[in-house]
């Protein structure tokens, strides 16, 4: 029979199915190794088998080059190998060794290898989507033609985040393929009791682009439903949802075959197994010999045996690493005894412009703009005409264009795409419009923005800003629009945080911030927005992270605050002036990196300590700062340090509640006037 | 060479696991991915195959239940 006869009965040329099948059987064989690893003993780590589902990335892989960016998740181990992950890095980073890709610290759920352009690998279903966003955002603002695969099962379907994905990418005609493995079960739970949906191709229609679904255990045919769906969003037109339908041999964690099928349905299932069916049919075709099959398996075998030898050969990653990659300077973690000094700015000298806060966050996302060609903006609300809701975008839409990005209603979808941009080496700022609103987009935030850089052992990092305004203190705003949410967000390593009290400090902090290499999030309070104006420099003036600054000097005790705090604490000052209580105010303007040199320096001098803040008291900054003065400086001090924050308690919407339960000046001089009593 | 068989933590639940059967006898030669002994966790019993091909030395008796980790037996190569 002639070669070009049997391609075109197969609908494949021949080369490419025997790579693809050469793929499977890597796939087949790295499985294989993992699970005799378990069931052995020698090896101890939870595993989210993949079996069955081997040809859908096998028959990607053909397709695309490490150009092309890849999302998966934890049962994602055919995806990275496809992908091309190198072998000993994948299995020393399922064991947790030194060699791992991601040095250990993230392990088999969480592989990031930017170099083969497996770029994120996520642990928190349907997560990957929004930040797939992002990254396919980055190479159609860059004008590149690589496309994004972003896949997931279909259990992630039901989830929040892969609807704001969807709507986003849709809206948007981003180059990104939501790539749904329909293994039929969600971990545990199967189709007809998750949902009512009979297939999940046609929801794609709904978001107003297209969904296909294609025979994933088909080898053939899922490569050139593949091979379409990729040109076309190639080409430029949009995302594609493509519904691969396969079967979950394994169980949902752990090792074996499934226990959720009866006996005659597994026998079925394992019957139309892709990985022996397509080895037959290349048999069966005469398209490989037995000798060569044996080959392709042969050559996969070794490469597995030499990978599992070298990573168990490689060390356990071990606790020098702890705190690394935390942050891209190992100083800005907060460890006990830390006084690390940092140089605060220099004296501006230059021109100088009356601002309010707002303008002044407008005039540093300018100049940000002007600076840097991979910075860019998004938010609800940013475009014209509205110009964002707090004015700090006005017109820029129409001078920025495509930087200048207005969003649906969708916190996941905003900050996944930041994630994904940023991983992709912009610089993207967010606007999060209420700080309240973190609670609906708390998981991209702590665990893909603020985990990456660790997750990945420094081999990905996420240099995004988010600036959101904390709505209290004003009254009207009630429970959801008024809360100070810092010390939610502080408790999650990987975040930076400033918390600007003035005009030319919210320009300066933001500055750095969107030039900083990790997630930074500004605070931008209400109170302050619009009613506070000064002189405010202009050009590029940076307020370096991680400074303090005294804003009033005094001998008695030291008032240590941020934020719209500042007012009140210099105002109860003034106060206690009068009494003759002498109060240093030092405003933390970062609050974390924790300036612990500034803070014990005052406390040092003043022997009492007192931090206000508008958040909760409870639980809150103050306490850690509070206590770390205790530890410190015990021995030299007056009174204990303590603290002052807003009561527990949903703020109220009632006026005399509110004033009553978040700290003002009177009520932090009488709070300072009960420690020296 | 060998390879030791251990209880296999199969799900991220399991802490112990039931040898419920040998399938294969004690010194008998087996082949990788061949089924050697039944394991009964969590309610479920699955057969367990080799991970090597080899002599199958049986060290625990079957019928009872072990902790996950305990040697059970080995499998010794050519």
């Amino acid at each position: 029979m002639a070669a070009g006869a049997e391609s075109q009965d197969l609908a494949i040329d021949h080369g490419t199915l025997r790579e693809i099948y050469r793929q499977m059987s890597r796939i087949h064989e790295v499985d294989k190794a993992i699970q005799a690893g378990l069931s052995s003993g020698k090896f101890q780590f939870t595993y989210w088998p993949m079996t069955g589902q081997e040809a859908i990335p096998a028959s990607i892989a053909p397709l695309i080059t490490s150009k092309d960016q890849m999302v998966t998740i934890y049962r994602g181990i055919h995806d990275q190998v496809a992908k091309g992950v190198p072998l000993k890095g994948l299995f020393a980073e399922a064991l947790g060794r030194e060699s791992g890709v991601n040095k250990g610290k993230g392990g088999s759920p969480h592989i990031s290898d930017p170099a083969s352009g497996s770029m994120l690998t996520t642990a928190i279903v349907g997560a990957g989507t929004p930040i797939a966003n992002g990254l396919a955002l980055a190479s159609k603002m860059r004008g590149s033609d690589a496309v994004t695969i972003v896949n997931f099962g279909d259990g992630a379907t039901s989830i929040g985040a892969v609807h704001e994905a969807m709507n986003l990418a849709g809206v948007w005609k981003l180059p990104v393929i939501f790539l749904c493995q329909n293994n039929q079960m969600g971990e545990y739970t199967t189709i007809p009791e998750y949902t009512a949906s009979k297939d999940f191709a046609s929801r794609a229609a709904g978001y107003g682009f297209k969904g296909v679904k294609l025979d994933g255990n088909d080898p053939i045919a899922f490569h050139n439903g593949m091979k379409s769906v990729i040109d076309e969003v190639r080409g430029g037109n949009g995302p594609v949802f493509v519904e691969a339908v396969t079967m979950r041999l394994g169980l949902h964690a752990g090792v074996g075959f499934t226990n959720h099928l009866s006996k005659e349905d597994l026998a079925a299932a394992k019957a139309a197994w892709p990985v022996p069916c397509t080895r037959a049919l290349l048999l069966e075709r005469g398209i490989c010999t037995e000798e060569e099959l044996t080959g392709i398996d042969n050559a996969a075998k070794s490469e597995v045996q030499e990978a599992v030898a070298a990573a168990l050969e490689s060390e356990v990653t071990g606790t020098d690493e702890m705190l690394l990659d935390v942050y891209a300077d190992p100083s800005v973690v907060p460890t006990r005894g830390q006084r690390e000094k940092r140089q605060e700015e220099a004296p501006h000298k230059g021109e100088t412009r009356e601002m309010a806060m707002f303008e002044a966050v407008q005039d540093a996302q300018e100049l940000a703009l002007e600076l840097d060609d991979s910075v860019f903006f998004l938010g609800e609300d940013i475009g014209e005409p509205a110009g964002g809701v707090f004015k700090c975008f006005k017109g820029m839409q129409s001078r920025w264009g495509e930087r200048v990005r207005p969003t649906p209603i969708a916190e996941q979808a905003i900050i996944g795409a930041a994630t994904g941009a940023a991983l992709a080496g912009m610089r993207p700022v967010a606007e999060i419009m209420f700080c309240d609103f973190v609670g609906v987009c708390l998981d991209q935030i702590v665990n893909h923005a603020a985990k990456q850089r660790y997750m990945s052992g420094g081999a990905t990092h996420v240099p995004m800003t988010v600036r959101t305004i904390a709505g209290g203190g004003i009254g009207g705003f009630g429970a959801q629009h008024s809360q100070s949410t810092e010390a939610l967000l502080l408790h999650n390593p990987g975040l930076k945080i400033v918390y600007p009290s003035t005009p030319t400090e919210a320009k300066g902090l933001l500055l750095s911030c969107i030039f900083d290499e990790d997630p930074c999030i500004q605070f931008e309070s209400m109170m302050l927005t619009y009613a506070l104006r000064e002189e405010v420099p202009v050009g590029d003036y940076r307020i370096p992270l991680g400074v303090a600054k005294v804003k009033r000097e005094g001998s008695d005790i030291t008032l240590i605050t941020y934020g719209w705090q500042v007012m009140h604490c210099l105002a109860a000052a003034e106060e206690l002036a009068k009494e003759g209580i002498s109060a240093e105010v030092i405003d933390l303007r970062t609050l974390l990196p924790l300036d612990y040199d500034r803070i014990l320096t005052s406390v040092e001098k003043t022997g009492r300590a007192l931090v206000v803040h508008a958040a909760t008291e409870f639980c809150g900054l103050g306490s850690e700062i509070a206590s770390t003065i205790n530890e410190q400086l015990f021995s030299q001090l007056k009174a204990p340090a303590s603290r002052f924050g807003a009561a527990y308690a949903p703020i109220a919407y009632s006026k005399t509640i509110e004033t009553a339960q978040i700290p003002s000046a009177g009520s932090i001089a009488a709070r300072v006037r009960e420690l020296f009593k | 060479m060998s390879t030791s068989l251990t209880i296999p933590k199969l799900q991220m639940s399991t802490t112990e696991g039931t040898l419920t059967e040998w399938l294969v006898d004690d010194g008998e030669m087996v082949e990788e991915g061949q089924p050697i002994y039944t394991l009964e966790t969590d309610k479920s019993v699955q057969e367990i195959e080799a991970p090597e091909s080899g002599k199958l030395v049986q060290k625990q008796a079957a019928g009872e239940t072990y902790p996950v980790g305990t040697e059970i037996g080995e499998i010794v190569s050519a």
